[in-house]
């Protein structure tokens, strides 16, 4: 529920916000408003209540006295005349054994009959309090000369305060149901208007391409100083981190010839140790020319010298050219992968045992992949050091391709693990070879699953495989 | 100011003069008048002044035994009394004149009950809480009395409580308002009501009328009956039906004039005093 709420539009939260504090401040206005009415209505009552009471004691006393059914009558029937009739529905005067002398409606309440049946939810004239009942009853003693000599009753009809207290009550609903709507409204337009400046920021955060895309100078609200100084330091921001991601991209780029580079004197020592060989196998074709034995296997010596060159040659450019991006991979690459780093293996005296199907077609691009296996191998070797023994595993199935590559070095610092493997940014310094790899696992939506066990580091590279299409 | 007014304004002090010069004449009114009618009390003030051309004050008590006590000690000089006290004080009193009505100098005594109740004679109202107007009214005492005497019975005993509202538009207001089951009332008094006010009539039913008794007289005191204000006083009433003010005072009180009468008219009452033992 707060999630949801908190996914709204900012200006629009304010404006709840706002409507919601005013409808809490608008509810305890109407009840201060209505318990002021309350208060004012039982004054009322009270008033007229005690006026006719006190009236009546005054002008009841003898006839109560001489218990003159007639006069009382008469009295009381022309007080409900002259005072407020509409209001006063019935009196009832009593001696003091609750016996009826005379009421205003001798129907209800007749001569000679007991008052106990009206006083029972009868309150004191100075306790009255207006509550959901239309109709009070009032009891209170008759005195006269200080003594007292009766009791009266009033009925107080007090429907019509009532009514007005619901009519109270509907116009301040409707009133501030309407006041907050309206102000809600004006406080959403203006909170829109205050707030546009981060709905813009949001915009520019969340462009959509994962980058920070600059606001443009027009949209910076220059008569906001807050505003200016924050859209013009986001700006700053966004264009550190485009030139920082412009930087990473060169340095990718640039690491695919440090890859080779590292390879470069196997590479040399590759093509210049068959280079002499060839050159002796020219000169014994001078030497020889006229023994066709010689120069057949003088010939086939120079064949096989010169295709180990051109294949060498050829896993070099392949490894650098840029338009293999599509392709995917197979076996033949691993077979480019193998040329390209056993000199240098060998040159350390480290064994690969290299476990790929033939003839296969993995799947997954080959650019990405040949990049991430020479990177690992190069980091394995550098770990297995003089004699070591290296592994490269690699195989597709269940919708996934996976690559392995194993050493019997002692295993990845912290620090590479975290290039490998970690997700935080990195400090400046240190080689890019293993965040390289996972860089690209990241973008081919793949895993990095390390393992240690049994003095043997294996690092492996999951990667799904799409559709075939 | 022009000499007319001045000549209309000369007129009117000198009348007022003579009429402050001239001993006030005091006439005492009962409660058979319909008590809330100022309109009456103004007519009559009215047409007794023109006619006997001296200040007039109307006296106006609660009850009857003032009014008549009130006569007999000589605070007033004239009332209008019922033929009740009329008879209890015959000897000092003399009859003045006797109000027409409906030709008659007559009226009745009527029983009423709410329009809802199941009663439709004295009989059936045995337990009520019963209405009277005053205890020295004929039609609003006397005759119910006299009633229940004829069958054995008194007010205290044959109702569970009766009161006196001293008034016969108060003995139909307790009625209609259901404060009394039932009550005794001047019959003049009710027919009148339910002209002038049909709402609280409405609020009654008559379920008995007595027959027809002498109307309530006007009467002075027997020594004073040769007396030139008295007898100024009893001409005027007898020929109020004869001037404009007059005509307008009876038009109010719907009576159509007064005649001498004579005390045989009172016999119906005499006979119901009898009835219950009462003695001078």
């Amino acid at each position: 529920m707060l999630d949801r709420f908190r996914r709204i539009p900012i200006s629009l939260r304010v404006s709840v916000l706002t409507a919601l504090l005013m409808m809490v401040l608008g509810v305890l206005a109407s009840q201060q408003v209505l318990t002021a009415l309350s208060r004012v209505q039982d004054d009322r009552v009270r008033e007229t209540a005690l006026q006719h009471i006190s009236g009546l004691s005054v002008a009841l006393g003898p006839q109560v006295l001489r218990k003159d059914v007639w006069e009382v009558f008469d009295t009381l029937d022309r007080a409900r005349a002259a005072h407020d009739g509409q209001r006063l529905t019935m009196t009832i005067v009593a001696d003091t054994n609750g016996v009826i002398l005379a009421s205003t409606d001798p129907r209800r309440a007749p001569v000679d009959a007991r008052i106990d049946r009206f006083v029972t939810d009868a309150v004191a004239p100075d306790a009255i309090s207006i509550t959901n009942a239309s109709t009070l009853r009032v009891l209170a003693p008759l005195v006269y000369q200080g003594r007292p000599i009766g009791q009266i009753l009033a009925e107080v009809d007090v429907s019509d305060l009532l009514a007005q207290r619901r009519e109270a009550s509907l116009y301040l609903l409707l009133g501030n149901g309407f006041g907050t709507m309206l102000l809600s409204l004006a406080g959403y337009f203006l909170a829109a208007r205050i707030l546009h400046p981060l709905d813009v920021l949001s915009a520019a955060l969340n462009s959509g391409t994962g980058t920070l895309r600059p606001i443009p100078e027009a949209e910076i609200p220059r008569s906001d100083p807050e505003f200016s100084k924050l859209f013009t330091t986001f700006n700053a921001m966004a264009d550190a981190v485009e030139a920082r991601s412009d930087a990473e991209r060169r340095l990718a780029e640039r690491e695919r010839f440090v890859s080779l580079g590292r390879l470069s004197s196997s590479l040399a020592h590759e093509i210049n140790n068959p280079l002499g060989g060839l050159l002796n196998a020219a000169d014994t074709l001078g030497k020889f020319s006229d023994r066709p034995d010689v120069v057949r296997r003088t010939a086939e010596l120079l064949q096989r010298g010169l295709a180990h060159l051109r294949d060498v040659s050829r896993a070099i450019l392949d490894e650098n050219r840029l338009d293999r991006t599509g392709l995917p991979l197979r076996s033949e690459d691993f077979e480019d992968l193998k040329l390209l780093f056993e000199p240098e293996a060998h040159r350390s005296g480290q064994t690969i045992r290299w476990e790929i199907p033939a003839g296969q077609d993995f799947g997954p691009p080959a650019a990405p992949i040949r990049q991430v296996a020479l990177n690992l191998l190069l980091n394995a070797s550098a770990a297995a050091g003089p004699k070591g023994r290296l592994a490269v595993f690699a195989r597709s199935g269940q919708g996934r391709f996976a690559l392995t590559v194993q050493d019997n070095g002692p295993g990845l610092s912290e620090r590479d693990l975290d290039r490998l493997i970690g997700e935080k940014p990195l400090p400046p310094g240190g080689g890019v070879g293993l965040r390289i790899v996972h860089d690209i696992v990241a973008a081919l939506s793949g895993r990095i699953i390390h393992e240690r066990s049994g003095g043997l580091t294996r690092i492996t590279v999951e990667v799904p495989l799409r559709e075939t299409g | 100011m022009n000499r007319r007014s001045v000549l209309l304004g000369a007129a009117a002090a000198g009348l007022a003069a003579r009429l402050h010069a001239e001993p006030v004449f005091r006439l005492a009114l009962t409660p058979v008048f319909l008590d809330n009618d100022a309109v009456v009390i103004d007519r009559l003030h009215a047409a007794l002044a023109e006619g006997m051309q001296r200040p007039i004050e109307l006296v106006q008590r609660r009850t009857y035994q003032d009014i008549t006590g009130a006569l007999l000690e000589g605070s007033v000089d004239a009332a209008w009394v019922c033929g009740f006290p009329f008879l209890q004080h015959q000897r000092e009193l003399s009859l003045l004149g006797v109000p027409v009505w409906n030709g008659k100098p007559l009226y009745r005594s009527y029983l009423i009950v709410a329009p809802g109740d199941r009663a439709e004679r004295l009989e059936d109202l045995r337990g009520a809480i019963h209405a009277f107007s005053d205890p020295d009214s004929n039609s609003g005492y006397l005759v119910t009395a006299s009633d229940l005497a004829r069958i054995g019975e008194t007010p205290d005993d044959f109702f569970s409580r009766s009161f006196f509202t001293f008034g016969h538009r108060n003995v139909v207001r307790a009625v209609a308002a259901g404060l009394a089951r039932s009550g005794s009332v001047d019959g003049y008094v009710w027919e009148v009501l339910s002209q002038v006010e049909p709402a609280l009539t409405a609020g009654t039913r008559v379920i008995g009328r007595s027959e027809l008794l002498g109307f309530p007289p006007f009467a002075g005191r027997q020594d004073r009956s040769l007396d030139a204000d008295v007898r100024l006083f009893r001409e005027t009433i007898l020929n109020l039906h004869q001037t404009e003010a007059g005509r307008a005072a009876l038009a109010t009180l719907y009576l159509d004039r007064i005649d001498p009468g004579s005390v045989g008219l009172f016999d119906g009452i005499a006979a119901r005093m009898a009835a219950i033992h009462w003695s001078p």
